[in-house]
């Protein structure tokens, strides 16, 4: 009893980090492109022109996926008893590795969700008309009625949430840098 | 050193890598199934309810229902493969670490599938009811809102790729 050293269980909390990684971001990932995709869907009615740009937020929450993929890829090829023993700190290490990361994805694609859904609704205004003067081919002045975006506040207010996006995405590049750093501490609990 | 453990440990080498490997397989198919379907009846009330007064949609937009399927046959292949990785192991060996570990790998990656097939679905259906109802106010809007339908429909593959590489894992003692 006194020897029982627990590394034989070892391997379950690691592989848990690596399905604590994907599944929690493909919930974010999930949240953020349903969300978003409902309010493209929305504005794409009265706007059909628009709907290609404002794909944004559904791309970003995409992105959330990718981080968490790559850190359960990283941790299930670490776990190789065969190669290197697997210690409890191995274990542990790899589980908050995996944590880290998809809690961090699932809460950034809740962000990235609900501002892009509010985002794209901005856009069902109509743009203002402005005139603008030409030079016809007859050499004749005139003025023209021309959709000037610039002119319009919702497409200023688009931009802002581009970087609320940007800020958003942020969170679940933490939550990738800390998993990274925390599964290549796997492996370092003994000095041989 | 001696008596360095935890409790867990304690608990989990009682418990045989079978069950661990039984559940695994079972949340796999069954909960890929569940998104599955969640999805499937999302889609498909929006789908029914819009083809009333459009009844040009219908046809065009079972594409959405067809990404939910392939979230449930996703769940199918990945069963199929973890139950033939089950092999009989003498009782003498069931304890020992490399059997544990190919218990805990078939677990591990039984839940990767389901779950991440789940958000999926769920995903990919709320997405098509949208896109249902928006084809049928205008039609040219199907193609662009597909397009977000299949960013949702590559999570279940994130999932199918991490199981199978998990599943490379398991590796029973011999005989």
């Amino acid at each position: 009893m006194s020897t029982f050293s627990g590394d034989e269980t070892a391997p379950f909390f690691g592989f848990l980090g690596a399905a604590a990684a994907l599944v929690f971001s493909c919930m974010g990932a999930a949240y953020g492109t349903a969300k978003s995709g409902v309010g493209v869907a929305s504005m794409g009615v009265m706007r059909p022109e628009l709907v290609m740009k404002s794909i944004v937020p559904v791309v970003m929450a995409g992105v959330l996926g990718i981080y968490g993929l790559i850190i359960a890829v990283i941790i299930s090829t670490g776990i190789n008893p065969k190669a290197k023993s697997y210690y409890l700190f191995d274990g542990y290490a790899h589980l908050s590795s995996g944590l880290a990361c998809g809690l961090a994805g699932l809460s950034a694609g809740m962000a990235i969700g609900i501002v892009g859904d509010a985002g794209v609704r901005l856009l069902r205004r109509k743009m203002k008309l402005v005139s603008i003067p030409i030079l016809r081919r007859n050499k004749i002045p005139t003025f023209a009625l021309h959709h000037d975006i610039s002119q319009c506040p919702a497409a200023q207010a688009f931009v802002g949430m581009i970087l609320i996006l940007i800020f958003a995405e942020a969170l679940a590049l933490y939550g990738l840098i800390v998993g990274i750093i925390l599964s290549s501490r796997a492996g370092q609990s003994r000095a041989d | 050193m001696a008596g360095a453990s935890s409790s867990w440990s304690h608990a989990l080498v009682q418990i045989s890598p079978y069950t661990f490997s039984a559940i695994g397989i079972a949340i796999s198919i069954g909960v890929s199934v569940l998104g599955a379907a969640w999805g499937i009846y999302i889609t498909g009330s929006s789908l029914i309810g819009a083809a009333i007064k459009a009844p040009r949609i219908t046809s065009k937009n079972l594409i959405s229902i067809i990404f939910c399927e392939a979230v449930a046959i996703y769940g199918v292949i990945i069963a199929i493969i973890l139950q033939t990785k089950l092999e009989s192991v003498p009782s003498s060996k069931i304890y020992e670490p490399e059997s544990l570990r190919a218990g805990y790998a078939i677990f591990a990656s039984g839940i990767i599938v389901g779950f991440a097939n789940l958000f999926c679905g769920l995903c990919v259906g709320i997405i098509g009811s949208s896109c249902a109802l928006s084809d049928a106010q205008n039609s040219s809007l199907f193609v662009k809102i597909l397009v977000i339908e299949i960013f949702g429909s590559v999570l279940g593959l994130f999932g199918v790729i991490v199981g199978i590489i998990m599943s490379a894992q398991v590796s029973w003692p011999s005989k």
